[in-house]
């Protein structure tokens, strides 16, 4: 403690030289806590996406092949399962021939609106689109990209079924996170059966709705067991992973984030490293001076160490304090529209702060320890025979 | 020149040892430096380079002695033996009745913290840090207190006419009052023993004298023992005893007499060795 006085004098002497250094520093801690809010970000934008009450059900060997659609009714029967609906991908095209700009699934009219009941539709649009065998419930996004209205009528053509369907608008999906389109299963079974190909009988996935939340994993695993010996045994998921598996590779996103975390954290190691061999360098001559006056070696390797060490804590603190002020503003201007709100999710957490101060603790260990091991360990005269 | 007749010395006052473990045998005997056929080699490659060969000498306490000789003769080496910065290749050095041999690195460095001040060349003194912080350096490896620390740093300082610099930086200080600052940080811990290499080498004429001048009172005032590398002529009038070496080896009777004669005639026949006894 006593050689405080020495080590803060020693970090004032190249001040501009300490700033650089620390602003390189604290630059790179910033960056590190905002990509380690990340994984922790996405998992939450996902759970605001997913509710935790929702399973799908779709065929084990991928989500391109399809299940027996009796295995719906199966499901339905379930202790536990509120509801549930098959939705069939029906591959429409609208105006572009063979192009399929938006995903559309054939539906169960009747069920689809207990499955989602946290959906918010355009009032009477879930009554309207089991009146009408031709009715379509369209996400909000779709409507506004192509200026459609609740009445309109357009023509999909699917690319899957020979099916070509006139379509009545009867409802908006009130949420932009839902851009899809749903078509009534019977139009499409009967359409089916008249053009001679003898209906729809397959499910491509099933959305079932649990009771409680708890209760979500056994009924993942009764469900499943249950197709186990059939000819399309299925792989249950909750929304959440679900989702996630749709939004593509999660899991590469995070480890790609924690590559770059590592790099930055190494290029700070050797930024710092570089700062703390000038600063041996320079000061060759006091260093052998204090060492002929009978500084020891753990004298000598300590003051310097924890001059390194300061100066990049110092740093580090600063660094999460910015990145702390920084996602804080985030969530400030996420309060501002409603297409901003994702940024809201990324939140410094205390683990994030701990490891922000942990790793530029370390990067102050581990530039200091070169240098200062070089300059303990020189025997005195050689040190002083450089310096003279 | 500071009137330091007249000053008390007052650094080894309570604590009378401020260093930690147990005090130091300080034996009161004739001699406090005696070396025993030492020698000293560096190997440089294959070569083997001789610095000092078979080199006997006493110093007594409260003697102000000089090692001259040509550049390369070996002055430095010895000068590092004998404040235990350096251990020998063969031969043993024994210093207040303690054979530095004995002790490995960090001991020896204990040692020297204890017994002994360094002068330097060029002074190095830390630029960060004003006259008081620099003279109280050393006495951070001893265990006391701040205040204590700078009051004995603010009295080595007065020793050496400083005592209104106590806030400078060296820069801002003249090469001469670096040097009585370096001074004051080796008298700081009240060391039986001071050494100097060539403490006069970076000084003007007027500096060197101020500086011998000054460290011949610490002899005569405080009983300092002093050793100096120099190769300055003037030196002659202040110091007690010369030693001359050449090409590693300590020149004795005519040959030390025809060296201090050709310094003498070296220095215009201004300097007088043997002045005092
Ligand atoms: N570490 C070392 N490695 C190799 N050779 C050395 C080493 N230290 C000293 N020497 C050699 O030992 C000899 C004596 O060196 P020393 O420094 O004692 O001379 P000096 O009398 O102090 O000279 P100067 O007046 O130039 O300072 C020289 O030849 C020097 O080159
Ligand atoms: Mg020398």
């Amino acid at each position: 403690m006593k050689y405080a006085g020495l080590v803060l004098a020693n970090l004032g002497r190249n001040k501009l030289r300490s700033l650089f250094t620390a602003g390189a520093i604290a630059l790179a801690v910033l960056l590190v806590c905002l990509l380690m809010t990340m994984p922790a970000g996405l998992d939450r934008l996902i759970s605001d996406l997913g509710s935790n009450t929702r399973i799908s059900v779709h065929n084990k060997a991928g989500l391109v092949y399809s299940m027996p659609q009796s295995f719906t009714r199966k499901v339905r029967q379930l202790d536990g399962v509120l509801a549930a609906v098959s939705m069939t991908w029906f591959g429409g095209a609208y105006e572009e021939e063979g192009k399929v700009t938006f995903p559309n699934f054939a539906v169960e009219a009747e069920h689809v609106g207990s499955v989602y009941p946290d959906y918010v539709f355009t009032p009477g649009a879930v009554e309207d689109f089991v009146r009408h065998r031709d009715g379509a419930i369209v996400g909000r996004k779709i409507m506004r990209q192509y200026g459609w209205k609740v009445g309109d009528r357009i023509t999909l053509r699917s690319t899957v079924w020979p099916a070509n369907l006139d379509l009545r608008i009867v409802g908006e999906i009130a949420d932009d996170n839902a851009p899809m389109l749903w078509i009534n299963r019977t139009y499409l079974d009967e359409t089916l059966k008249a053009a001679g190909r003898g209906g729809l009988g397959i499910a491509g996935i099933i959305w079932v709705r649990v009771d409680r939340p708890e209760r979500v994993g056994t009924l993942m695993s009764e469900i499943d067991e249950m197709s186990r010996n059939s000819e399309s045994p299925t792989a249950s998921e909750t929304e959440k992973s679900f989702i996630s598996n749709f939004f593509g590779s999660l899991k590469g996103f995070v480890t790609i984030i924690l590559i770059v975390t590592a790099l930055v954290s190494l290029c700070i190691v050797f930024i710092a490293a570089n700062t703390a061999s000038m600063a041996v360098r320079e000061r060759s001559g006091e260093i052998a001076v204090m060492k002929a006056m009978g500084f020891g070696r753990r004298a000598i390797f300590g003051t310097l160490l924890a001059e390194a060490t300061l100066l990049s804590s110092f740093a580090g603190a600063l660094g999460v304090a910015g990145a702390i002020a920084l996602t804080r503003a985030l969530k400030t201007v996420a309060t501002l529209g409603p297409t901003l709100g994702p940024l809201g999710n990324f939140t410094v957490t205390n683990d994030v702060v701990t490891a922000g101060l942990a790793l530029s603790l370390v990067v102050g260990l581990l530039s200091g320890l070169v240098p200062a091991l070089g300059a303990a360990r020189k025997p005195v005269v050689d040190a002083l025979r450089e310096v003279f | 020149m500071a009137p330091l007749r007249g000053v008390r010395y007052p650094l080894r006052m309570p604590p009378a040892d401020p260093f930690p473990g147990p005090p130091p045998s300080a034996p009161e005997e004739a001699t406090l430096i005696d070396i025993r056929h030492v020698s000293r080699r560096y190997r440089r490659g294959v070569d083997e380079v001789h610095a000092l060969e078979d080199v006997s000498l006493r110093i007594s306490p409260g003697r102000f002695v000089a090692f001259m000789g040509p550049s390369g003769s070996g002055k430095s080496t010895l000068m590092n033996l004998v404040s235990g910065l350096d251990r020998p290749s063969e031969g043993e050095v024994v210093v207040a009745g303690q054979s530095l041999g004995d002790l490995d690195e960090d001991e020896l460095a204990a040692w020297r913290a204890r017994h002994v001040g360094l002068i330097f060349q060029f002074f190095n003194l830390i630029p960060v840090l004003d006259a008081r912080d620099n003279v109280a350096l050393p006495l951070l490896l001893t265990e006391l207190g701040k205040a204590e620390r700078h009051r004995r740093a603010e009295t080595a300082l007065r020793v050496v006419g400083l005592d209104h610099r106590l806030d400078h930086r060296p820069n801002t200080l003249s090469g001469g009052e670096q040097q009585r600052v370096a001074i004051a940080r080796a008298i700081v811990t009240d060391p039986d023993l001071i050494v100097a290499d060539e403490p006069t080498g970076d000084l003007d004429a007027k500096n060197a004298e101020a500086t011998l001048g000054l460290l011949r009172e610490l002899t005569d005032a405080f009983g300092k023992t002093i050793v100096m590398v120099t190769h300055d002529p003037r030196a002659l009038r202040f110091v007690d005893e010369v030693f001359h070496l050449d090409k590693g080896l300590l020149l004795e009777g005519s040959d030390a007499e025809r060296a201090s004669e050709a310094i003498r005639l070296a220095a215009g026949g201004h300097a007088s060795a043997g002045a005092r006894p």
